[in-house]
């Protein structure tokens, strides 16, 4: 589905570089949920661009269902995107002046004749619980009700991947596991999903699990050691 | 309910549109600025230059001769119809028959009336010589069962009578035969009758008329030239200088020259203040459009993130900034079209210029280039933050709308 191999991004600022991302390597096969546990700064979310082609790597590459997408051009990356990631902010990232079925349907604009209409999203808007607000505006949404629309909006061109960035950062505890039972409801209908989170917790809804410190990935990490690593 | 359309990419333009009303509202306003400074200049100029073609139409002569310190006088007779009387000797007429290159020649005499029962001012008479005339004749014949007889009088369109009413000048009774059409010129605002009746109007003048009205035997104001077929006017022009002394040419060229230098100052005003609100306009444009771009930066890394390429964006931040200048270029144009027809009168009258109602491929051709010209500068304006907006790197900006 999606590998990455060799990964790393370094930014300079002045004379020094800082490698927010180290030599990282991750394979996710179809059907996984896979989180990445991380504390701020830790270059989960710089990792996360990376796999979406929406940050360039310093070195390293990015195959998504066999396309090396290092070799695009950035209009095909957006393409591909387009087609086959569906991307959730840690903010809703709703447009404001679009109501929540056109922000569901905003995506269809960039796949031509792909498998996204109306009636999906007004059917993607049932399924995360969101029919009766299909004509309201973000300003009027909850944090909770914007990320049910966030998320029917990531589905809707059916991608075969879905990256979720910190999905629940903002959110209370019971709009958190709304959202989470969503997310694995969505897992197990066969969606593949990589999150990021800094959230400990959550692993219990990932099928594998990778810890990220300093911009270094590791491997099938346990809560216990993610935690142990959090008060270093 | 959801809302029953189909969502597509004007949707999404008008919504982007709609919901930032103030800040619209202002860039119209300034689009609508410019084009309707830049299609008052070409309307104007456009009007005169029509008005002044088809008022020379109407008196049909390539070349007018007339006494060389009265040119500014015979200009203004033409173009804005100012009365004046002034006159030469009448074998000049017969030089200028004879002379090569001249294939018609009509005298007319220029009688400026006094306060007429007609008008609220003195109008400009103009008597023909019916046997070499080119300025009415071909009016009357294609005005079938018109005739110019004994007293009769064919008056301009701003001459405000009807055909078949009674004109008294100098004492003298007329009676009305015909109207011209308008030629937006000083034709608009003369009569004209035959040397026979002017002159019986002017001997009877000592007796009936508060002014006495004198003609001088022997004298015309004015001489109409047609030239031959591909004979060059200036080159006949040249010759009737030449052979007869004392008398000035007006030509075609000429009369578009003096009104472009009436027209000038104001065109120079226009087209200038076109430019002036063009520079203030194109960096306040860009200001604006920046300022948007600015604030909908990490709206536009979402869509890029959705999928949008980058040409997509450059295309709805065109799209708008076209939206925009089309919506203030058609506002521009319209509000110009209600004041310019308006005032039409005043404005003519105030600029000393003759001026007639351009034609609808004239006004098109005005509105269409004011249009494409608001369109063109809203493009440039819009340009440059669209691709400042699409250089920077979409997830970065995410990040830090985050924090």
């Amino acid at each position: 589905m999606i590998k990455a191999s060799g990964l790393t991004k370094a930014f300079r600022t002045h004379s020094t570089e800082v490698l927010a991302v180290d030599c990282a390597h991750v394979e996710v096969k179809p059907g996984e949920f896979v989180l990445i546990l991380g504390r701020s700064g830790s270059g989960k979310s710089t990792f996360l661009g990376m796999l979406a082609g929406l940050i360039r790597p310093t070195t390293g590459s990015v195959r998504i269902e066999g396309i090396e997408i290092s070799n695009l051009s950035e209009d095909n990356i957006a393409e591909l995107r387009a087609k086959k990631i569906g991307f959730v902010f840690q903010f809703s990232g709703l447009i404001p002046t679009l109501t929540a079925l056109e922000n569901v349907m905003l995506p269809t604009l960039f796949y031509k004749n792909g498998p996204g209409s109306r009636i999906s999203a007004v059917e993607l808007l049932r399924k995360v619980g969101m029919s009766e607000r299909e004509d309201a505006y973000p300003r009027t949404l909850s944090s909770g009700e914007m990320k049910r629309v966030a998320i029917a909006r990531a589905l809707i061109n059916k991608p075969a991947l879905l990256i979720a960035d910190e999905p629940t950062g903002d959110l209370d505890v019971d709009t958190e596991y709304e959202i989470m039972e969503l997310f694995s409801l969505l897992n197990k209908e066969g969606m593949t999903i990589i999150m990021v989170t800094h959230n400990p917790d959550l692993v219990k809804y990932a099928t594998r699990t990778y810890g990220m410190h300093k911009g270094k990935i590791q491997q099938n990490i346990g809560t216990v050691s993610f935690r142990k690593d959090q008060r270093e | 309910m959801g809302s029953r359309h189909e969502f597509g990419f004007l949707i999404f333009i008008s919504r982007n549109l709609t919901n930032r009303p103030y800040r619209n509202i202002v860039t119209i306003f300034a689009f609508a600025l410019i084009a309707a400074t830049l299609f008052s200049s070409y309307y104007l100029t456009a009007g005169a230059r029509q008005s002044l073609d088809t008022g020379m139409s109407r008196m049909g002569a390539d070349i007018l001769v007339v006494p060389e310190d009265y040119v500014s006088s015979g200009e203004a007779v033409i173009l804005i119809g100012q009365p004046n009387s002034f006159f030469f000797g009448d074998s000049g007429f017969e030089k200028i028959s004879r002379i090569q290159g001249v294939s018609k020649a009509s005298p007319q005499i220029y009688i400026a009336t006094l306060f007429a029962s007609c008008c609220a001012a003195p109008v400009q008479m103009i008597a023909i010589d019916q046997r070499n005339d080119f300025t009415v004749s071909p009016w009357l014949k294609q005005n079938k069962g018109v005739t110019l007889g004994k007293d009769d009088m064919i008056i301009g369109s701003s001459v405000i009578q009807n055909v078949g009413n009674d004109l008294i000048f100098y004492g003298h009774t007329f009676h009305v035969v015909g109207i011209l059409e308008k030629t937006g010129t000083g034709i608009d605002n003369s009569v004209f009758t035959r040397f026979e009746d002017a002159y019986v109007m002017a001997d009877e003048s000592s007796l009936k008329a508060v002014q006495k009205l004198v003609i001088p035997p022997g004298m015309v104001s004015a001489v109409l030239v047609k030239v031959d077929p591909g004979i060059l006017p200036a080159s006949v022009a040249s010759e009737i200088q030449k052979q007869v002394p004392g008398t000035k040419i007006i030509t075609p060229n000429g009369l578009l020259n003096a009104v472009n230098g009436q027209l000038g100052a104001v065109t120079r005003l226009l087209y200038g203040s076109t430019l002036a609100v063009t520079i203030v306009s194109v960096p306040l444009l860009g200001f604006i459009s920046a300022m948007v771009a600015s604030e909908r930066k990490k709206e536009i890394a979402i869509i890029r993130a959705l999928g949008a390429s980058k040409n997509y964006v450059v295309k709805m931040m065109l799209a708008e900034s076209f939206a925009l200048s089309i919506s203030g270029g058609f506002i521009g144009i319209f509000a110009a079209i209600i004041i310019l027809v308006g005032f039409q009168d005043f404005i003519s009258s105030s600029l000393k210029i003759p001026f007639i109602i351009p034609s609808l491929v004239s006004i098109l051709a005005g509105g269409g280039s004011a249009l494409l010209f608001s369109i063109v500068v809203g493009g440039i304006s819009s340009l440059w933050p669209a691709v400042r907006i699409i250089r920077s790197e979409p997830y970065e900006t995410i990040r830090r709308g985050e924090s």
